[in-house]
């Protein structure tokens, strides 16, 4: 059930960006464009070695160099260090280029190790150990379901295969980093991130001052993705820097360099997987054995922000006997974060391959096969939706039998998130003149948050949008959470939704205008005189709901004798409960599917094993989707109303990758086996003659 | 502290706005290719130069190696163009260079005197923004906005040399710039929109 | 990027008279600063070219076109006469980089630029290229490199310019002190065929002028495939260019790009007879995989470069 209007007036339209017109003309100003009264530009020295012993820093170099005002070390020497990229030292001064000669003047002590950095070699016994007490291979996650042999033994079919992704970068455009400005009273921070009270804790924490001394702010921010919840330990450098530097604030903003080495990754997999079936379809048997890295830290507790390199499996499909074995392996390497939807894409794209390689061995139709095991009647019903808007029936031939050397195919596959809502609070204050301000501790990655906020304002009150102001991204302001887990606008909405009802009733009492709303409302406010309403709201049960599916069918063409993919077209049919502003949510997942186009055909971080350095660090040879890569995306929503707000910016991006390669193998006549699907790959696929069954 | 900050200030041009006044009308005189020093080096020192940007003159004082970029950013305020990748592959710093967008990352300073230079701050104001800003803002042509000045003002410049490109010209216009968020269908479809209106200009 | 003293040079003779040891000249900047910005290169001086006079003019008004070093690839890409006489130039200009690159890089700085190689080109790395002691690529990861090499350094010419100039035979002119130098496309990058030091074999304060261009060669093309639908380096290129007259074809040539430190003439007597039926076009592209010595990543460039040589002649000759 759920405690929106029925007939909504604003809720469910398109609705234009609260801060477009400022984004447009480039006057947003993002953490990376602070410049308070006398700042100081900031930089970060970093390892070059992927394992070393660091002995001593002499930062006095660095000092001397002109226009430089402050120098640190990352940590008191000895210590160690476990990558290429990790900190060792920050600077700042007047200028970039006084940081950059700085950097290059301060001198490094250090002792080289061996290391390693190619996951399948770390698992060796006789490999270096990234932590010397501790082997790189962590618990494997274990699970067990049923009788798995047994239920291989009574299987009609069984398939079998293996699957593996690459380590993908978030790659956010604006950089990690902060202003900040520390002085005794207290410090200020600019943050680019995801959750400014998550930079508030973390830099109390970490200066050892208390959270009232702590102001974080974030207007604006350029992205995260999943990697922007602390300050970071760039946050950290810069507070003291800006203490060393007497109080001058310093920017300190991550360069691209240092965006592929240091501040997370979604983990690599490497996966076997095995699954039975009988005649008629019905899974029955699974079995996975699966590693991946998250990092130097994996098998720590901290890797991997979303569970290290483990996934959820068997994804999605219910099979009654399962065996599941997962390990996440250190290397010498940046550590994951959670990145959109951490494990799932690698997780659909294992279990979405090797169901279509069991549809082939059934000759069932892979949507079929997929109806008949998805326990979720959402997906279910999507798939007949997808298929009908698609033209699946139409499209579907068997695998490689299109003629000639470019070849068309069609894949699918599904996709579940929770995404709920949590405790957020919001404020909202009617003025005497009749404007309404909404106050929230969240913060905007992009996805549109000030503007829903604008949105459920508007609706309760009968009000337009535009007569709407918000202000977000202040730790003065009413406590949110953290924006991940797509639970912002399920957490939001409702606490802006419960401030406005209380404040709509005190309105009605102090006008003694019983419906104060729309017509009514300069009139009613005006009894207020000069004593404006402000009213508290928090995040309740029955504006919200979790656990939303999806499904996207893709059409590619592969050219077989350049190996080269192209994307023709994507057709996506997402739930996502109560639509609050259709634009928006459009673009959210225009863009998770981008991502997952990225994740499907270009991007991954290549790291050198005789070196340890990361080989394409930059936007050259780490390839990211641009214009010309975008098909036509065609995107259903499937509005659901009663089940409250539902955040939908990680499901979208789940199933695209694996539901591409479902259609290079469809193309090709020859399974994909790994992301990403480049002409190499495609092409090795291919060095036997394309095999019909 | 205070005198640094105000030497600080100088250097980063925080002072530096249009020159005014008939100082400005001399320095324009002034300012012609021929009015460089030929064949004379300068630096490796600050060395003073004035950049004409969005029609105003500012003076700045700097070591041949910054980039008009950091220029712009640092030491004039104009933090529209951003710093994504510093390495002509994102777009994101894009300023339109006598007309023609390029990469303010991989320009020097030294190099970018006397040309007219457009930034993102030199299209549009709050009260009228252009075709192409109006555009964005309808079709929701961008979620964090990072990436979007650069994406204007590449379609700027398209739009001044083509009022109605196809479809395919948008997207080659639009290939040097990234969008992380995944905005470019509606980034088309903002830019096909001004290609119907068929009211280009800026 | 280290800092350093910035000249203009106001013609040839003021460019070489500025050139010092240790000095860099400065045109588009894309490649120049790129370099600098990673320390790969640190020039104590750097001499800007783009207010030379004349070395921005397309002249083609004799049979053999001059196009000036300072020429832009915009202005190659959307030029009339070139896109009607040497179309294969065009498209060759218009598969360089993005319109923000196109619109500052220059057609000597595209000839002239540094290799790709993604070792080469790491700050905190010292290849074989940079005057270390290893090719790194040679057993690391070498997806992008060359089929072919000289020396031990495997990393590609990756000019799109030079593999379509070589084919349409065109000739590089050079001021190397008071000399005026021609060099053809091919003597351009002879010398990083054998040694990994070498880009190609201009040799310090060496100018580029301009490109001379015989026109006879009225058929040319250029393929390339890509990663990247748009703005991505050439996995392997080709181009191909010749005469025809009447049915019959004249000085047919044909060269890859991004397989070898040179662009790589594909030799065959087919071409040489111009024999360019459809099963003659097969047979050229077929004789490519015996002579090419993949690397452990690099093999699948074979088969593009086959397709390309196939594609690249089909479309001359229909």
């Amino acid at each position: 059930m759920s405690g929106w209007p029925k007939n909504p007036h604003q809720l469910g339209k398109d609705h234009l960006r609260y801060d477009g017109p400022i984004k447009v003309r480039g006057a947003a100003k993002y953490a990376s464009d602070m410049q308070p009264a006398g700042w100081l530009y900031g930089m970060i020295l970093r390892s070059p070695w992927p394992a070393a012993r660091v002995r001593a820093i002499d930062l006095r170099p660095a000092l001397g160099i002109p226009g430089i005002r402050a120098a640190v070390t990352a940590n008191d020497p000895p210590f160690n260090v476990r990558y290429c990229g990790e900190e060792l030292g920050a600077v700042a001064g007047l200028s970039k280029q006084a940081c950059l000669d700085a950097l290059s003047a301060i001198k490094v002590e250090a002792d080289i190790l061996p290391f390693v950095v190619k996951e399948e070699v770390a698992l060796r016994d006789t490999s270096p150990r990234v932590f010397e007490n501790q082997p790189n291979a962590g618990e494997p996650r274990e699970m067990r379901t049923g009788d798995v042999d047994g239920a291989f033994r009574s299987a009609d079919k069984a398939v079998e295969g293996f699957f593996q992704t690459p380590v993908q970068l978030h790659h956010c455009l604006e950089t990690h980093g902060n202003t900040i400005q520390m002085r005794s009273d207290g410090i200020t921070c600019w943050a680019s991130t995801q959750g400014i009270s998550s930079v508030s804790d973390g830099l109390a924490d970490n200066l050892g001052i208390s959270l009232d001394k702590v102001h974080v702010i974030s207007e604006f921010m350029g992205g995260g993705f999943g990697s922007k919840y602390g300050a970071g330990i760039e946050g950290g450098l810069a507070a003291r820097l800006s203490k060393e530097a007497g109080g001058l604030p310093v920017r300190l903003m991550l360069t691209r360099f240092d965006e592929a080495l240091a501040v997370g990754n979604r983990p690599s997999s490497f996966q076997k997987v095995r699954l039975g079936a009988k005649k008629d379809g019905t899974l029955v048997a699974y079995e996975l054995e699966s590693f991946g890295t998250a990092g130097y830290a994996s098998g720590g507790t901290t890797a991997g922000g979303g569970g290290g390199a483990g996934f959820p499996a068997p994804y999605i499909y219910t099979v009654p006997s399962t065996r599941v074995r997962q390990t996440s392996v250190a290397i010498n390497a940046g550590s994951a974060r959670a990145m959109r939807a951490p494990g799932h894409p690698q997780a659909s794209f294992g279990m979405e391959s090797i169901l279509d390689e069991m549809a082939l061995a059934l000759s069932i139709d892979p949507v079929e096969l997929r109806i008949k095991n998805d326990p979720s009647e959402t997906r279910r019903r999507q798939y007949r939706i997808a298929a009908e808007r698609f033209g699946w029936n139409a499209k579907y031939h068997s695998p490689g039998s299109s003629q000639g050397p470019l070849k068309t195919g069609v894949g699918c596959a599904g996709a579940t998130w929770g995404g709920g809502g949590q405790g957020s609070e919001a404020e909202v204050k009617i003025n005497p003149d009749g404007s309404v301000e909404v106050r929230c501790g969240t913060q905007d990655l992009g996805t549109g948050t000030k503007t829903l906020m604008t949105i459920v304002a508007a609706e309760l009150f009968g009000l337009e949008p535009a007569d709407v102001s918000v202000k977000i991204g202040d730790t003065t302001l009413p406590p949110s959470g953290g924006s991940g887990g797509s639970t912002t606008a399920a957490s939001v909405a409702p606490a802006v939704f419960d401030a406005c009802q209380t404040a709509l009733g005190e309105l009605a009492s102090a006008s003694g205008i019983s419906d104060p709303r729309g017509s009514n409302w300069r009139a009613a406010a005006a009894h207020l005189r000069i004593k404006p309403i402000v009213a508290r709201g928090r995040w309740k049960e029955g504006l919200s709901g979790r656990g939303v599916g999806g499904v996207q069918m893709a059409e590619v063409e592969v050219d077989t004798e350049t190996g080269l993919v192209r994307v023709k077209r994507i057709v996506c049919v997402q739930d996502c409960g109560l639509v609050v502003n259709r634009l928006a949510s459009v673009s959210q997942i225009n863009g998770g599917i981008i991502m997952g186009i990225g994740f499907a055909l270009y991007e991954e971080r290549i790291l050198d094993s005789q070196t340890g350095v990361v080989l394409n660090p930059n936007f050259e040879t780490y390839k990211l989707p641009g214009a010309a890569d975008v098909p036509e995306i065609d995107v259903i929503l499937q509005d659901m109303p009663e089940r409250g707000v539902i955040g939908i910016g990680e499901p979208v991006t789940i199933p695209t990758a694996a539901a591409i390669a479902n259609a290079v193998s469809n193309a090709a006549g020859k399974r994909v086996t790994r992301l990403p699907i480049t002409p190499s790959h495609v092409l090795g696929l291919l060095e036997q003659p394309p095999q019909i069954r | 502290m205070e005198e640094e900050i105000s030497r600080r200030n100088f250097l980063r041009g925080v002072g530096a706005s249009a020159v005014a006044g008939a100082l400005a009308k001399a320095a324009a005189a002034a300012q012609s290719v021929e009015s460089l020093d030929d064949q004379k080096p300068v630096g490796p020192e600050p060395e003073k130069l004035v950049l004409r940007v969005n029609g105003s003159k500012y003076e700045v004082e700097v070591e041949p190696r910054v980039t008009l970029l950091d220029v712009l950013r640092n030491r004039l305020q104009l933090t529209g163009a951003k710093e994504v990748c510093d390495r002509a592959t994102c777009g994101a710093c894009t300023v339109l260079l006598n007309g023609q967008p390029v990469y303010s990352c991989m320009k020097l300073a030294m190099e970018v005197q006397t040309q007219e230079i457009t930034t993102i701050e030199g299209l549009g104001t709050p009260n009228n923004l252009t075709p192409i800003q109006r555009a964005f803002v309808e079709c929701d042509a961008m979620m964090c906005g990072y990436c979007t000045p650069g994406f204007v003002m590449s379609l700027t410049a398209l739009f001044s040399a083509k009022s109605n490109p196809t479809v395919e010209e948008i997207k080659k216009a639009c290939s040097g710039n990234l969008c992380r968020c995944g905005t470019y269908p509606h980034i088309f479809k903002a830019a096909q929109r001004v290609a119907e209106s068929g009211q280009s200009t800026t | 990027m280290k800092n350093f003293e910035y000249a203009r040079a106001r013609s040839v003779d003021g460019a070489i008279q500025l050139s010092t040891p240790g000095s860099r000249y400065l045109a588009g900047g894309i490649d120049l600063l790129g370099e600098m910005k990673e320390y790969i290169v640190s020039p104590k001086r750097v001499i800007d070219l783009k207010l030379i006079p004349d070395l921005g003019r397309i002249d083609t008004s004799s049979s053999t076109w001059k196009l000036g070093a300072n020429v832009t690839i915009a202005e190659i890409a959307k030029s009339e006469p070139i896109r009607a006489t040497l179309p294969g130039l065009a498209e060759a200009a218009s598969e360089v980089g993005s319109p923000q690159i196109r619109n500052v890089a220059t057609l000597g700085g595209n000839l002239a630029q540094h290799s790709r190689c993604w070792y080469y080109r790491h700050r905190d790395l010292h290849c074989l290229k940079r005057g270390g002691a290893t090719c790194y690529a040679r057993e690391g990861e070498n997806k992008y490199h060359s089929l072919f090499s000289g020396n031990p350094c495997v990393s590609p010419v990756v000019s799109n310019l030079a593999v379509i100039l070589a084919a349409l035979d065109a000739k590089v002119s050079l001021r190397r002190g008071d000399k005026e130098v021609q060099l053809t496309v091919p003597e351009l990058y002879s010398d990083a065929w054998g040694n990994p030091l070498a880009h190609n074999s201009l040799q310090p304060g060496d100018l580029i002028v301009h490109v001379e261009i015989p026109t006879p060669k009225n058929r040319s093309t250029y393929l390339q495939v890509s990663e990247k639908s748009d703005f991505d380096w050439a996995l392997v290129s080709c181009a191909a260019a010749g005469r025809k007259t009447g049915d019959r074809w004249f000085e047919v040539s044909v060269f890859l790009g991004a397989v070898a430190p040179i662009p790589y003439r594909v030799e065959s007597p087919l071409i040489e007879r111009g024999e360019l039926s459809s099963a003659a076009i097969g047979s050229i592209s077929q004789s490519l995989a015996s002579q090419a010595t993949p690397l452990a990543h690099n093999g699948y460039k074979v088969p593009i470069a086959q397709a390309l040589i196939r594609r690249a002649l089909t479309r001359i000759v229909s």
